[in-house]
């Protein structure tokens, strides 16, 4: 794959029709205040991979979320989840499809006890009782938050209510996971677990993943595909490696690059040599750098 | 000074809360139905009875069960101030018309205010079953875990009240902690200190302006977040409240028969007078 810069008023067809899960055509909504969220979006989510919207704040990357679970529709352009339109289609049901863990925990939780919280999409999902407490301890163990199950929200840390978030979606099982800011407010264990949580989504369920985040240290880490985001549209996307081996596009998205490729780059350039290699995760840097010294 | 809390003569919902949860005391593990049960008697005589004696020996058991558990009764005391305030404001104009022996009079001009000893005595029974019915209630949450209590709200109330309550309980939760996170950052820059009733009002309005804008921006964003789990109007809780043993029905069974009693036998209580 290699770095494909989107025309911002360009249809797009499918690319992997018998893979696409989630297909956005041209999209644009405005807020009733009139301020733009996305603006001839162009987005697609294949089958089993991770999707990183990586963007600086206020970019429209939760308004894209929002429109692959029916929250928002587009008032124009497109938007296919499993081959329906949500646009002109049936999307009452849309949530069974995709799950979607808000940025703020606090949005999210609103039940008395972390089990009716977690309950909550089993029972509408028109499973018995018995069998929704069973889905409910089955995620909150997967998530490793089963000890939390009768407390109270309002008592447990920032780490532990995103994980109970997590679990609230995954106990419904949806095909396609979005996490918005997943990490952010997050000490750096709870960082570590919901990123680990995140790669065994599409591990062990086959799940597919889309994160927003303006973290490209996590994007570079967990990301199959990376979209930059600018102004309400992806104006770039590519591997982790092909985009953020490309400083000016990370420039123009308002963005930093990730501390591997800063590393990696500031140590070739006080070595005076070019880059040979394009290390993203920890490993492959410290490979680099070893090869780099033995030379 | 728990996070939440705004004032100390308001009950500390954070406090109280964290005392039910904590589950530290005998009467924690008493099953909620049996203790609600209590509170549903205690009305009852209260609601019946006029007499003070009855009254007073009521309210002492109840403090006396609040204090054997454990919890703050200084803190019972601060927050008596706005129950105790209700009170007055409703009696104090009602106690100076009953007849009676005359305690105290006041002339105002051309007119004279009495207070008679039937006047005192209403004043002191309204407010002894005023903090009778708080200080029991305030036990009943301090030792009934949310979970229960959240769960009897489903069980006992009709739809949508039942609805209502469960939702309003994360969202006052998180209001108040919002209330108190904006008057931090008010005192923070001086903003507590009273230079000018008018300008304290004025900050007081603006932070409640702000809670209510937020309030109902958070509630949009919750409101989203449940439909996104595909909520269509029906929430329901899934905890089990724990059954009430024989002893507790033995209790409530003995407190019926000692309200009938009571009803029977004592003066002011519909026996004999």
């Amino acid at each position: 794959m290699t770095v494909i810069r989107r025309d911002p008023h360009a249809h797009c067809a499918p690319v992997d029709p018998e893979r696409e899960l989630i297909h956005v055509d041209c999209a644009s909504h405005s807020y009733p205040d009139g301020s733009v969220g996305i603006h001839d979006m162009c987005f697609y989510v294949l089958k089993d991979e991770i999707v990183a919207l990586c963007g600086p704040n206020g970019s429209g990357k939760s308004t894209l979320l929002e429109h692959l679970n029916g929250l928002l529709t587009p008032s124009k352009g497109d938007v296919w989840v499993n081959g329906r339109s949500i646009t002109h289609g049936e999307r009452s049901d849309l949530w069974k499809d995709v799950g979607i863990v808000f940025q703020r925990s606090d949005d999210q939780l609103f039940a008395p006890t972390v089990l009716d919280d977690v309950m909550f999409g089993p029972l509408n999902l028109g499973m018995s009782h018995d069998n929704a407490k069973a889905a409910v301890m089955g995620a909150l163990e997967w998530v490793g938050a089963a000890d939390l199950v009768a407390k109270l929200p309002n008592y447990l840390s920032g780490g532990q209510k995103r994980l109970v978030s997590i679990a609230g979606v995954l106990a419904m099982k949806p095909r396609i996971m979005v996490l918005d800011e997943p990490t952010s407010d997050l000490d750096p264990l709870h960082s570590e677990r919901v990123e680990a949580l995140i790669l065994r989504f599409k591990r062990e369920y086959g799940i597919s993943v889309v994160i927003a985040t303006h973290d490209l240290d996590l994007a570079a880490r967990i990301a199959d595909r990376v979209c930059l985001v600018r102004d309400g549209s992806v104006f770039a996307e590519g591997t982790p490696c092909e985009i953020f081996y490309n400083p000016s596009l990370i420039r123009e998205a308002g963005l930093a690059l990730p501390q591997t490729v800063r590393i990696y780059l500031d140590y070739c350039t006080a070595q005076g040599r070019e880059p040979e290699q394009r290390p993203i995760q920890r490993d492959e840097l410290i490979r680099a750098l070893q090869s780099s010294r033995s030379r | 000074m728990s996070s939440t809390m705004i004032s100390s003569h308001i009950p500390d919902l954070d406090l109280i809360t964290t005392y039910a949860q904590r589950e530290g005391t005998f009467f924690s593990r008493v099953s909620p139905w049996t203790k609600f049960s209590g509170l549903l008697l205690v009305i009852l005589l209260i609601t019946l009875t006029r007499n003070l004696v009855i009254c007073g020996i009521l309210y002492l058991i109840i403090l006396g069960l609040y204090a054997s558990a454990g919890f703050p009764v200084k803190k019972l005391f601060a927050w008596y101030t706005l129950p105790v305030l209700f009170v007055i404001s409703l009696v104090g104009i009602m106690a100076w018309t009953e007849p009676g022996t005359p305690v105290f009079s006041w002339t105002l001009g051309l007119f004279t205010l009495t207070l008679t000893n039937n006047g005192v005595i209403l004043i002191v029974t309204l407010l002894l079953k005023a903090l009778i019915s708080v200080t029991y209630s305030l036990f009943f949450l301090m030792t009934t875990r949310y979970q229960h209590f959240s769960a009897m709200i489903y069980r006992l109330f009709p739809t949508p009240l039942d609805q209502i309550f469960l939702l309003a309980y994360r969202f006052l939760f998180l209001t108040l902690s919002m209330t108190g996170a904006i008057f931090k950052a008010v005192r923070s820059r001086g903003g507590g200190i009273i230079h000018s009733i008018r300008i304290q009002g004025q900050i007081f309005a603006e932070v409640f302006a702000l809670v209510f804008i937020r309030s109902f921006d958070r509630a949009e964003r919750v409101h989203l977040a449940m439909i996104s789990r595909g909520y269509s109007g029906k929430y329901e809780a899934g905890t089990e409240i724990p059954r009430p043993g024989l002893s507790g029905m033995v209790v409530i069974g003995v407190f019926c028969c000692v309200i009938a009693i009571i009803v029977l036998m004592v003066p002011n209580t519909g026996g004999i007078s």
